[in-house]
């Protein structure tokens, strides 16, 4: 039992890493930066994994992206001095596997099914889904980036200099 | 009096090549895909070690900045558009360590125009290693969305072959919201193919991952970010930006089902 929540998170950690690597490379990241964008990546995925797995409370997606880009957002500084590139660099790629893109083409969706539906009782069910997956996805986002900002401003010397 | 007029015209002239390197540094971090707040910060850097008064206006596709000596009545202006170089986590790195590097050595404007025009040709990540990376980065999406390794394969192959049709398309100069629709119709039709021939157990989460790696994720984590900072125009331009690619993508990805006959309402 204990093992095989070990070997999820570690997977977790893995597929996400592999992503953020790969998802690094669309955006022009210096090579130097892969290995510890994966290793924030791998950190905060896993974070959100725990936080929202049954076995350890299942807080709901929302507050578990928050605390998990918080982390990903002080490793980010931590890190962003040894490999020479400002903390953005670092956490970006970290955060890019957390984007609910789901949740995002899942809105895109409802909204084209609400035009193409005129029963009001269908109509509000699309429009349900439209404003939960839009709601869901907007704070997401939000949290994601206030998460990782906010440590950027807790240590403003560091995350200001990481490039000197 | 000549002497002293002469020497304003100096002053005036350097100030002029001051303000036109400012902008034009700001301008290119700011197309890089930097923060408001980082191109603000770096570019004051860079005044400060050459001595002269700053400010800076940074527009969705513009930006402005004015140098002065004593008098602010007296301020150069120079404006330049952003250049669309696409994001590059790279050029924003170099850029940031110029200005360091500028303020730390006191380094002249000429020795920082040759730095910069050098940083300006650093050459993108090779196109084959990027569209490998990015199809490993989209099947391990599948994979964290609970796709099996059919669903994984399945997503590789549709993002390798719509990745390279978005690389194509752009290296042609191809309008970006036309080349991010055609991308994703192509990486949908073709992953929807476990769905057509039953191929694997999650079929659908292949279908609905194949088109993510489109999904521009840092416009609108800048976009929050440039709120935040009270960037308001900026923040909402590039939101604006990232959601009309987002519809691009979904338009895409519908007429892929549509097209093949899949119900997805």
């Amino acid at each position: 039992m204990c093992n095989d929540i070990l070997i999820n998170i570690f997977e977790d950690g893995l597929f996400a890493a592999i992503a953020a690597i790969g998802f690094s490379s669309i955006s022009n990241t210096p090579r130097r930066a892969y290995l510890t964008c994966g290793l924030i990546a791998a950190a905060g995925h896993a974070i959100r994994y725990v936080l929202t797995s049954p076995e350890f409370g299942e807080i709901h997606i929302i507050p578990a992206s928050v605390l998990a880009s918080f982390a990903v957002g002080v490793l980010a500084v931590l890190f962003a001095g040894r490999i020479k590139c400002p903390a953005e660099v670092c956490f970006f790629p970290a955060l890019l596997p957390m984007i609910p893109g789901m949740y995002a083409y899942r809105t895109i969706e409802a909204l084209l099914s609400c035009l193409y539906h005129t029963q009001e009782d269908v109509f509000g069910h699309y429009f349900y889904l439209l404003a939960y997956n839009c709601m869901t996805c907007s704070f997401i986002i939000l949290g994601l980036v206030v998460g990782a900002t906010v440590p950027v401003f807790l240590f403003k010397k560091l995350s200001f200099t990481a490039t000197r | 009096m000549t002497s002293r007029i002469c020497n304003k015209a100096v002053d005036e002239s350097a100030l002029r090549g001051t303000a036109a390197f400012l902008a034009e540094y700001a301008s290119l971090l700011s197309g890089c895909g930097a923060t408001c707040i980082r191109i603000e910060k770096n570019a004051r850097r860079l005044a400060d070690s050459f001595g002269v008064e700053f400010d800076i206006s940074i527009m969705p596709t513009h930006v402005y900045v004015s140098v002065w000596l004593d008098n602010p009545a007296e301020a150069v202006v120079a404006f330049r558009k952003t250049p669309a170089c696409g994001i590059s986590f790279n050029l924003n790195a170099k850029l940031s360590c110029l200005s360091w590097e500028v303020s730390d050595n006191n380094l002249g404007l000429t020795a920082a125009t040759e730095r910069f025009e050098r940083i300006r040709r650093t050459k993108q990540t090779g196109k084959w290693e990027t569209l490998f990376l990015t199809g490993l980065a989209n099947a391990s999406f599948c994979r964290l969305f609970g796709g099996d390794v059919i669903a994984m394969l399945i997503v590789f192959i549709s993002t390798l072959a719509g990745y390279r049709l978005k690389q194509i398309m752009l290296e042609d100069k191809r309008d970006i919201r036309l080349t991010f629709l055609c991308a994703s119709f192509f990486s949908a039709a073709l992953s929807a193919g476990g769905h057509i021939f039953n191929i694997g157990s999650t079929p659908e989460i292949a279908l609905g991952t194949s088109v993510l790696y489109l999904i521009p994720g840092v416009p609108y984590i800048n976009s929050v970010s440039d709120l935040i900072y009270r960037h308001y125009l900026c923040g909402f331009s590039r939101f604006l930006d990232a959601a009309v690619l987002t519809v691009c993508l979904s338009t895409g990805l519908c007429a892929g089902m549509l097209l093949l006959g899949l119900k997805w309402f």
